[in-house]
């Protein structure tokens, strides 16, 4: 009950199959004075269809958040294409488009949790139009935050920020999610409860998420599908589907399926980290 | 601490009173240290005083000094307010309208930064008398010393603050596409405006050295603390030395004191634990 649908969707905007919400192809990015550039990103391709919840999973400096920053357009690829919903990053961006989740809230402690949530709605005006704003009052109530509304972050618990950041990111209704380990900074209590309110919640409001990750669980439990980078550089070692059926609920965790993917995911991961040493 | 009990019981919510009493005490207790430290010099200073009549004035003396013609000390004291209000402010604006300017456009901070350095290194003493030669004996170059002074404060720490957005804010306001003015207004001006304080915690004082120094150096100008002091150092007058450095004193106290009032209001966010009040 922690986050539940403020919008009745209407089914026909559920993904049809062929719909890509998120498109890279042979994107490659470096670091570096010309000359002396070291590759972060060597030759990536991968879609997100819409409404598809996929995972980054890979060694800690594979390139996972340099990705992230290229399809959230603050960065631009040294080769290749990145498209959203078939149009290229920039424009996408200047349609808001793109909710992000950074790793820390960032909220702005002289801002009221409520005037962070509608900070979205207030720039880019233009880019308001003939869209489906959500409200965030409703909205942040549906994230157990009613009672936090006028409360500023500076009195919020680090799981109840991190909460505000993801209402904030929901609440102009882009069509693209990209979270970067949104949950790294919480304790283990917390992090599950948010993990699974973030579920409940995207279950109910279908969008293509890019969420990067450090835990196998936590991808397995929200995602279609994972994305498995191996480093040095920077690329894609493996896609594995995530053939859960859905919706998914805490006892997920306890079947035998979930435990078979778990540790078929940790397997490929070591495989990459020992290839990373060897 | 006998009048923190309640010892009078009326109607109209005197309930409350032991708990603002209880306050004030705690109040009192706490700035005993500082008052036992401003007794003690003022006892030192008598005892150095009524010694050496030539080297300081008595206390007293110099009470007698102010009390005895308050509209010439309130003349002075409004003329060096006045330099400090308007040369001060065009310095604090010129610094944080420059600081924006060369946060936008790192090349401009890159062509000019350097110069500022040379104009802050040179020695306000040495330039205070160029200017008046240059603007003669009004007001003007009181007011450029004063604003030069408190320009390089204002400057850097308006600079700091503007470059000090948390990136990851910043990233959140960029993939909504949000334009220049949008990032300032939302963001890197709210989060400039602790370092914008600090800025005026160094720059207000020193706008009073700025003010003084202008003033002792346009020797001919009768008018200002700055000046009276000139003026009374030649005639070795100390009571009005001296009352004109404690009006001197008085005005930067005020700044500070005021400041920090506005401060507490502004940038109840920026203090931690004063987070809601
Ligand atoms: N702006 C930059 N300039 C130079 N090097 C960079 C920059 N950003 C990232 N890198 C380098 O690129 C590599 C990948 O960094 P990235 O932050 O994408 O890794 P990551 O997979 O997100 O790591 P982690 O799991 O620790 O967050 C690292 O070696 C990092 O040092
Ligand atoms: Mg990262």
């Amino acid at each position: 009950m922690l986050m539940q649908d403020v919008s009745s969707q209407p089914a026909s905007s559920l993904p049809k199959d062929d719909d890509v919400g998120v498109m890279v192809r042979n994107v490659s990015k470096g670091f570096g004075p010309e000359g002396a550039k070291i590759t972060v990103l060597d030759d990536v391709s991968f879609d997100i269809k819409k409404g598809e919840f996929v995972s980054v999973i890979g060694p800690s400096g594979c390139g996972k958040s340099t990705l992230l920053k290229l399809v959230a357009g603050l960065s631009k690829a040294d080769a290749g294409q990145v498209e959203i919903n078939g149009s290229p990053v920039k424009a996408a961006a200047e349609a808001k488009s793109i909710g992000l989740v950074p790793q820390s809230p960032a909220l702005l402690p002289w801002r009221t949790v409520l005037d962070n949530v509608r900070l979205p709605l207030l720039i880019n005006k233009g880019a308001n139009k003939g869209r489906d704003l959500r409200d965030p009052e409703a909205l942040l109530r549906s994230f157990g935050l009613g009672n936090a509304m006028h409360k500023f972050p500076g009195q919020l618990s680090g799981g109840m920020q991190q909460r505000v950041a993801i209402a904030r990111a929901f609440v102009f209704d882009p069509a693209v999610m990209l979270m970067d380990e949104p949950f790294s900074a919480l304790d283990e209590m917390n992090r599950d409860q948010q993990r699974m309110g973030l579920l409940e919640f995207w279950q109910s409001n279908r969008k293509s998420v890019m969420f990067v990750t450090h835990s196998v669980p936590e991808a397995i439990m929200l995602s279609d599908r994972i994305i498995l980078m191996a480093a040095h550089p920077g690329r894609i070692a493996e896609i594995i589907p995530v053939d859960l059926p859905r919706p998914r609920q805490e006892a997920a965790y306890a079947t035998d399926a979930f435990r078979d993917l778990e540790g078929y995911v940790r397997n490929s991961l070591k495989k990459v980290m020992r290839e990373a040493h060897g | 601490m006998a009048n923190t009990t309640p010892t009078d019981t009326k109607l109209d919510g005197s309930a409350l009173r032991p708990l603002r009493d209880y306050k004030l005490v705690a109040m009192a207790l706490s700035s005993l240290p500082t008052i036992v430290t401003f007794i003690a010099v003022a006892v030192l200073w008598q005892l150095v005083a009524y010694s050496n009549p030539y080297v300081i004035p008595t206390l007293d003396a110099i009470g007698n000094s102010l009390m005895s013609s308050p509209q010439m000390y309130w003349a002075n004291l409004l003329v060096t307010a006045q330099e400090i209000a308007i040369g001060a402010s065009m310095g604090i604006f010129a610094g944080f309208i420059l600081a924006v300017i060369m946060c936008e456009f790192p090349l401009i901070e890159r062509a000019v930064m350097p110069l500022m350095v040379v104009i802050m290194v040179t020695p306000v003493v040495a330039i205070a008398p160029a200017l008046v030669v240059a603007f003669g004996f009004g007001m003007l170059p009181k007011y450029i010393v004063t604003g030069l002074v408190v320009f390089f404060p204002m400057l850097v720490n308006s600079l700091a603050g503007l470059k000090e957005a948390d990136p990851r804010a910043l990233d959140v306001l960029r993939t909504l596409h949000a334009s220049r003015w949008e990032i300032f207004r939302d963001l890197r001006f709210p989060v400039s405006m602790p370092f914008f304080f600090a800025g005026l915690r160094i720059a207000l004082p020193l706008s009073v050295v700025g003010a003084a120094v202008a003033e002792f150096v346009a020797a001919g100008q009768q008018a200002g603390l700055g000046s009276l002091l000139t003026i009374a150092a030649a005639q070795a007058n100390l009571p009005v030395i001296w009352a004109s450095i404690a009006l001197l004193c008085l005005l930067g106290i005020v700044l500070i004191a005021a400041l920090a009032i506005i401060r507490k209001r502004v940038l109840w966010w920026s203090d931690e634990n004063a987070v809601g009040r």
